[in-house]
């Protein structure tokens, strides 16, 4: 295997260097001066400068207000954590008991969800929201949201529960401890780790949607990632803006992945990247 | 109590949302058309070359970052420091925005200003300019580079995990046998490497066919409509230009084309548990 480990150590090296330009070039001209910021051959040496991040949370970018912006991607996506962590738990407590019959099925079912294409979705999303009135509000995207996370979610909590030996609940179940306490007590404290992926990986999935933010919003529930594309247009690009713009959407989003590590790959496939 | 709320609330939710589906299939274009809506989807050529876009699109960027990925999970398998390190800066480009993505790439693909194109000249690759978005090749090429930028570490990561997950014993079994490195690879690692590459397909598959972000911003199907694919052109039918029916129509084509996905889905990500425990 040498020969083989030397060449695809090779290549990862380089396929790290190219993985990490684009990074490289958003947070570099974020923070270069209005000159610079297009300089061709691009300016290695600058004096960094906070003017774009500062006129974009002030709202002096000339476009919408960025801060706002922000704010209706930590409401949106918060919103969809939360509808879907008290969705998935008691579902994926549900499907995790011997009782209930067709959990496969079940299961099954929600896997299948999963494949659901959004694109198919938002037409009539689209049409029931113009009917009831939501179109630019939060809770047309907060539910969507939830359900496009709620199949991930169920599976990760569902493998959790799974995975704690069945002699916990015999033991808790002498001790005289009926359902609702095992599920307090004993369930809900040792799968807490998971309900936590679970929630950090829908709060990435909601605070990166795209589709349904550009076609169900238009100012006053717009989010970030919709936002930051009015910065460029047939009139040219402002890079200064776009860059710390994007870097300000990202920023979070990278802390995240820091965070869960490997956790996030196992999750986002259902459990194979562990 | 749990119990109830699940069973009820939970497939309420997605009752709901398949109702939706139904709602929009005939009932909302006003007059009762039949299949007309359908009719007109397979007989308009350019929207059946969106569905062929979408597929090729599909099976160019699963096969690339398949092949990438393993290459990279191989080199990932061992656990040293160095590795740790870069299987968690692989992961950074996951997180990413795909919007914001696009839009960074779209600003490094600039003929006047990008980096490419300063770096490639540089370089001595290329001798002027070019403009990537403004030609059918170079666009779809940038296009497949996004996905495969964002996307390769997924498979890879995967695959490491798969490789790290395997027994000692049959290589050491291979290495008396006197087996050669590729044998080896060929005949041992691909083998027991199998249900994980399975996964990692199929999640990049459905992942795939629901792409938007990535074309929309870098592209936005141009030029003209060289990489208009299905999910744009549903975006555009519906949204822009409000004609529900057809959208629907089309939105139901998909959907059979990757239902057609779901017995593969069920079977490896199902069994998967199995893997789980």
């Amino acid at each position: 295997m040498r020969a083989v480990r030397i060449l695809s150590k090779g290549m990862l090296v380089v396929y790290l260097g190219l993985t990490l330009v684009p990074f490289l070039f958003m947070i570099t001209t974020a923070f270069k001066p209005g000159n610079l910021a297009q300089a061709i051959p691009p300016a290695w040496t600058f004096e960094p400068t906070l003017e774009y991040f500062r006129a974009l949370l002030l709202g002096q970018s000339g476009a919408s207000d960025f801060s706002r912006l922000l704010l209706n991607s930590v409401i949106v996506t918060f919103g969809a954590t939360i509808l879907t962590i008290v969705l998935a738990t008691p579902a994926a407590y549900a499907l995790s008991l011997q009782s209930f019959r067709s959990r496969k099925r079940v299961s099954m079912w929600i896997l299948s969800t999963y494949m659901f294409p959004p694109i198919v979705a938002v037409i009539p999303v689209f049409i029931l929201a113009g009917d009831l009135r939501l179109i630019d509000t939060y809770p047309v995207l907060i539910v969507p949201f939830a359900g496009f996370a709620l199949p991930i979610a169920v599976w990760i909590i569902r493998g959790a529960i799974l995975e704690l030996p069945e002699s916990i609940d015999e033991a808790a179940r002498i001790d005289g401890a009926n359902n609702w306490e095992i599920v307090r007590h004993v369930v809900l404290p040792l799968t807490a780790p998971a309900i936590a992926t679970a929630a950090i990986i829908t709060a990435l999935l909601s605070w990166n949607e795209f589709l349904f933010a550009l076609s169900l919003t238009r100012s006053t529930a717009k989010t970030a990632p919709v936002g930051v594309l009015e910065f460029t247009g047939l009139f040219g690009t402002q890079w200064g803006f776009l860059t710390a713009g994007s870097v300000l959407i990202v920023a979070p989003m990278l802390v995240i992945t820091l965070i869960l590590r490997r956790r996030l790959v196992e999750g986002l496939s259902f459990g194979a990247g562990k | 109590m749990l119990l109830l709320v699940a069973i009820t609330a939970f497939p309420a939710i997605y009752l709901l949302q398949a109702s939706f589906f139904d709602f929009t299939l005939l009932g909302d274009s006003r007059d009762f058309v039949a299949f007309d809506n359908y009719l007109e989807v397979i007989s308009s050529s350019s929207l059946r070359s969106s569905i062929v876009k979408m597929v090729g699109f599909v099976v160019a960027v699963v096969a690339l970052e398949l092949a990438i990925g393993l290459v990279l999970a191989v080199g990932l398998a061992k656990r040293t420091w160095f590795n740790q390190v870069a299987s968690t800066m692989l992961l950074l480009p996951l997180a990413i925005t795909p919007a914001v993505s696009a839009l960074v790439f779209r600003q490094l693909l600039n003929p006047n200003f990008g980096w490419v194109d300063h770096y490639l000249r540089a370089l001595g690759i290329m001798d002027r300019p070019l403009e990537w978005l403004s030609h059918p090749v170079t666009a779809w090429m940038s296009i497949i580079g996004l996905d495969v930028w964002q996307w390769t570490a997924f498979v890879a990561l995967i695959l490491m995990a798969g490789l790290q997950a395997m027994p000692r014993e049959p290589y050491e079994a291979a290495v008396v046998d006197g087996a050669s490195d590729l044998q080896i690879f060929r005949f041992v690692t691909l083998p027991m490497l199998r249900p994980f590459i399975g996964i990692a397909v199929v999640l990049r598959v459905i992942q795939a066919f629901k792409t938007f972000d990535s074309f929309k911003v870098l592209t936005d199907g141009g030029p003209t409509d060289s990489t208009e694919i299905v999910n744009l052109v549903i975006h555009r039918i519906a949204l822009q230009s409000f004609r529900i029916g057809d959208a629907a129509a089309l939105g139901i084509v998909l959907l059979i084309i990757v239902s057609a996905l779901a017995p593969l889905v069920l079977r490896l990500l199902g069994s998967n548990e199995g893997v789980a425990r």
